[in-house]
């Protein structure tokens, strides 16, 4: 017999000890969806979990550059508001979103004196001879201070901002950086600091390292894939770019032979012509590809986009038994798009469909409303239809089975139709045809 | 003059095949070209080629295959990979060619891997 339980509680442990529910809230903290904000408040939260194990208020600084800067400060204004948040936890049904919720209400409401005051103060994390509360976190070391008034190491703006005798710095670190600092007090019930206290604030203080130095290398993975992308983008540029040098490179060489024939000179510098008009077709394209940013969507109307399109496809059908058909449902003028891109994104699909033609094909170019919430644009042709091995990545970029394709078409449209809030679908048989269809919000259209 | 060899250019690119065939003609060598892998194949299992030259990417069949192609029907055949991409060096399918040249505006690097090749 099996019994199955779900990696992390919804709900923390009722009735367990106080070192396991703040355990489980510390263990938690790592596979929630919320900021790195959030859940280092989740942790300062534990920490500050009422009477019995822990402590009244927690002051969070973090590093940035060479300065320790003030960014939160927890705790309630009396013993009986301590008692509260532990109350809150220990409510049947509350998890950890509703902490969550508990902190934000905290920081944000203006009965919260703390939180405004520690936000104004910074200190330098590299002096030669730091000060509390800057030492603990130059020196790597929990550091418990007694006494506060008669040690000359610590800050007198900050026992002022503090107002205690006794308070715990513990520096949240991961191996090679320093990020941090928590100061710990019990300033409402003033009991003195213990060592079980401080076993309980170094752990909250390890997971709160740990969680900035995941949060940070998470970032950076971020950093590297698109990193990637760019090199993965430049390598395909340069393909693009080296293809027309390399033959007009040749042909130009060509030309300084004195042998070269009157005929041939004058066929190289066609072909150097047009090379030339190619890589300019093709920076076009990049610009335009790099460059949707779609402002504002306006209203665009569906006959006249049509027309343009049908006028550009023109020399592709002429000489060609291929019909070019369109239809707009009755009522339907306009959709919210982008006029420019809307043309060039519809080109695009149209031109595909045209190339995919035999002679007799057909393609419908036709407007309808799909309900309420969208209208479509479809492009439906008769053609060979789109290869199964091909189907899933004919929208990423730099995929082309066509022979002077560069791939940027269809991931063209589907950029532009993200930008305009729409999106874009494919059906497809092979051997039977193709349809495109283009979905836009519904709200200027009729 | 006398020819020196006979070579089989796989490019899809129809101006630099043109730009090839002149060139490596003018070296002396009878020079064959074709724009896609699949022909290439073919005029393979028909004739004798003493120097294969090969782009990577290309519609339909790509360079690798075919050089994994040739390579089960002729193991002798000399292969020079001729491509605008830096980065198939890094797949070790290229490593089974003899040459891997990054297209350049001179010629004089093929040039001289044929020559060598070909001994």
């Amino acid at each position: 017999m099996i019994e199955k339980y779900h990696p992390f509680l919804h709900e923390f442990p009722r009735g367990a000890s106080k070192e396991l529910q703040i355990f489980s809230i510390l263990a938690q903290s790592f596979f929630q969806p919320f900021s790195l904000m959030d859940n280092l408040l989740v942790i300062l939260t534990a920490l500050t979990a009422g009477p019995g194990l822990g402590f009244n208020r927690a002051m969070l600084f973090l590093a940035d550059g060479d300065e320790l800067k003030g960014e939160f400060w927890l705790g309630p204004a009396s013993a009986e508001e301590a008692a509260s948040i532990w109350e809150v936890l220990s409510t049947p049904g509350v998890g950890y979103t509703e902490i969550i919720e508990h902190n934000r209400a905290l920081l944000t409401s203006e009965a919260n004196p703390l939180a405004q005051k520690v936000r104004k103060i910074s200190y330098p994390l590299h002096k030669k001879n730091p000060t509390i509360p800057t030492l603990a976190a130059s020196s790597r070391e929990i550091t418990l201070v007694r006494e506060a008034s008669k040690e000359p190491l610590v800050d007198k703006q900050f026992l002022e901002l503090i107002g205690v005798e006794e308070f715990l710095c513990i520096p949240l670190l991961s191996q090679d950086e320093i990020f941090g600092e928590i100061i710990l007090d019990n300033a409402i019930t003033g009991r003195p600091i213990e060592s079980r206290d401080i076993e309980l604030a170094s752990i909250c203080g390890l997971a709160a390292g740990n969680f900035i130095y995941v949060t940070k290398l998470q970032k950076r993975v971020v950093e590297m894939k698109k990193q990637a992308a760019l090199g993965e983008m430049a390598m395909f540029v340069t393909h693009q770019l080296r293809n027309p040098l390399v033959t007009m490179g040749g042909f130009v060489d060509q030309l300084f032979d004195p042998r070269l024939s009157k005929q041939k000179a004058k066929r190289n510098l066609k072909i150097i012509r047009n090379e030339i008009r190619r890589l300019e077709r093709i920076m076009l394209r990049l610009t335009r590809f790099f460059r949707i940013d779609i402002k504002e969507l306006a209203p665009v109307n569906i006959r006249e986009a049509f027309k343009l399109v049908t006028d550009a496809i023109k020399p592709l059908v002429a000489g060609r038994t291929v019909v070019l058909r369109t239809e707009i449902e009755e009522g339907l003028t306009s959709v919210l798009c982008d006029p420019i891109h809307l043309g060039e994104a519809l080109r695009n699909v149209v031109e595909n469909a045209v190339e995919a033609l035999k002679d007799g094909g057909r393609v419908l170019l036709r407007a309808y409303r799909e309900n309420k919430d969208w209208t479509v644009i479809s492009v439906e042709d008769n053609g060979q239809g789109i290869p199964e091995s091909v189907k899933g990545k004919i929208f990423g970029s730099f995929v082309s089975t066509k022979e002077k394709g560069i791939g940027l078409g269809l991931a063209y449209v589907k950029r532009f139709m993200e930008a305009c809030q729409g999106k874009i679908a494919v059906e497809s048989q092979e051997g039977q045809g193709t349809t495109f269809k283009l979905y836009f919000k519904t709200g200027g259209g009729g | 003059m006398k020819k020196k060899g006979r070579l089989l250019v796989v490019e899809d690119e129809k101006n630099l095949c043109l730009l090839y065939r002149e060139e490596l003609t003018k070296e002396g060598y009878k020079v064959t070209t074709v724009t896609d892998a699949e022909t290439a194949l073919k005029l393979i299992k028909k004739q004798p080629f003493d120097l294969i030259v090969t782009d990577i990417r290309m519609p339909a069949k790509n360079g690798i295959e075919l050089i994994t192609q040739i390579m089960a029907l002729r193991k002798d055949i000399p292969i020079i990979i001729n491509t605008a991409y830096q980065s198939y060096k890094h797949d070790f399918m290229t490593w089974a060619a003899d040459a891997y040249i990054v297209k350049s505006a001179s010629l004089d690097e093929l040039k001289s891997k044929i020559k060598e090749l070909l001994g």
